[in-house]
């Protein structure tokens, strides 16, 4: 077995020289918890491992002009205890809570998460539904940003090129006016994979109705993904029974129409309505319809 | 490559290849076998070390990704008095049985105890989520750590590796 190489840059021109050598077998390392496993696991290694975990300067949380901007380093245990997160992105908090275990969270990063592109990773489900941009640097120094989802193209797949490194997610703050949650079901209640998850978004207006709806499904087929039918069927709807129920069903099909013949689909297709109403009463919006929900 | 790192409060400069996770060198190359290998996938956390305050799975790390960093294992946690408050509890309230375990969950009590001396249960359940026994059924081993986080602080002994700012490295 050819012995990799460990580079650990300390800043961003360190790392983007580091990148200049990365080639297509070549790995980047952030909290590791994938990877580390896998090449041990698994008996192999890259020819080049860049490891990112000092370049410090990508670990925070800033609030600017009404983005949340998440270096690509901060850990799960810091998104989940973060004030600006908890505040404008909740349910990426929520979603980092309940990733793995404190040892893991402690290490394991956002960036990490969406470059290794497990389809149930997740804090990629809560940043498809709050429309996230992933920003990168290549070894040229070129930074670019794109939409998450063009990013994530499959179990294990990404459009990242091998010189290309995340260095941040950033996103709307949600104001006053949203509500938002994330909700999984696993094998147990913690320390687990998610078999199916959902990450929530909604405005509520002072109407008791609801907009800007955006769903997003984790674990279902290759990569999390908002489904724009199920997000129509509710907007302006009134926060009462009759949407949940409605919600509920809407995601039933999404599920259907994501995996169709699949082998999981029909534990899924009823699985995602008894989590579509946990998340729809996580919300808070529907004092209203208590005895229907649930 | 060179390795420079602090385990247990001493100064360690080390020849390590590029790939070795921190519970090979631990283990294998400074005999700190008090660290476990259970399923090196970071499910059961008999390998939980802490690594700068926070615990870690030894076997998802690479060694040189604690480059500069301080690393307590439960080799570290007596001291010249005698062994740890939560050595102790874990004794008194019979949370071992086979042992294998028991490193892994000393060292996630001990971080957690040191960012919180005073958990609710739950939260002791919960840092210990992530370490999996097969023998105690972990009642007397969330018992154990209860009563550690209950004792008076000057019982408790001193911290071999004391909180430190985190080393920019």
């Amino acid at each position: 077995m050819p012995n990799a190489e460990l580079l650990t840059p300390g800043g961003i021109p360190e790392l983007t020289a580091a990148l200049q050598r990365a080639t297509p077998s070549s790995r980047l390392l952030a909290g590791g918890t994938d990877l580390i496993r896998s090449m041990h696991q698994d008996h192999w290694e890259p020819d080049l491992l860049i490891d990112l975990s000092g370049v410090r300067e990508l670990d925070y949380v800033r609030l600017e002009d009404g983005t949340l901007h998440v270096g690509a380093l901060t850990t799960f245990a810091a998104l989940q205890a973060d004030p600006l997160v908890r505040r404008h992105a909740r349910c990426l908090a929520e979603a980092a809570a309940q990733v793995g275990s404190a040892q893991i969270r402690n290490v394991a990063t956002v960036g990490g998460n969406i470059a290794n592109a497990s389809p149930c990773a997740d804090t990629v489900t809560a940043l498809v539904a709050l429309g996230a941009d992933v920003r990168t640097i290549d070894g040229g120094g070129v930074i670019a940003t794109r939409p998450l989802p063009q990013i994530t193209l499959g179990s294990g797949r990404t459009s990242l090129a091998p010189d290309e490194a995340i260095t941040e997610v950033s996103f709307t703050a949600l104001g006053a006016d949203h509500r938002t949650t994330f909700a999984k079901i696993g094998s147990r209640s913690t320390v687990t994979v998610a078999r199916l998850s959902m990450a929530l978004v909604v405005t509520y207006a002072a109407a008791g109705t609801v907009s800007g709806v955006r769903v997003a499904l984790g674990a279902v087929g290759e990569a999390a993904f908002r489904d724009v039918r199920l997000e129509e069927l509710l907007e302006g709807r009134p926060a009462d029974a009759e949407s949940a129920r409605l919600f509920a069903a809407g995601c039933m099909d999404a599920v259907r129409r994501a995996i169709p013949g699949r082998y999981s689909l029909p534990y899924k297709q009823h699985a995602v309505v008894g989590l579509a109403f946990d998340a729809w009463n996580a919300l808070g919006l529907c004092e209203r319809c208590e005895p229907a929900c649930g | 490559m060179r390795l420079v790192l602090n385990v247990n409060g001493m100064d360690h400069e080390l020849d390590v290849r590029p790939t070795a996770r921190l519970i090979d060198v631990l283990r294998l190359q400074l005999g700190l076998t008090g660290v476990k290998e259970g399923c090196s996938e970071g499910e059961c956390g008999a390998c939980t070390v802490i690594v700068d305050d926070k615990a870690v799975n030894s076997c998802l790390v690479l060694a040189g990704q604690v480059r500069g960093k301080k690393v307590l294992t439960v080799e570290g946690l007596a001291d010249d008095d005698g062994l740890d408050l939560l050595q102790r509890m874990f004794i008194e309230h019979g949370a071992v049985q086979c042992g294998y375990c028991t490193p892994g969950m000393l060292m996630s009590a001990k971080a957690l105890l040191m960012a919180d001396p005073h958990p609710t249960e739950e939260a002791i359940r919960l840092a210990l989520a992530g370490n999996l026994c097969r023998c105690t059924g972990y009642t007397t081993i969330v018992a154990a750590v209860r009563a550690a986080s209950e004792q008076p602080a000057e019982s408790s002994s001193t911290p071999p590796v004391p909180a430190a700012d985190r080393r920019a490295v």
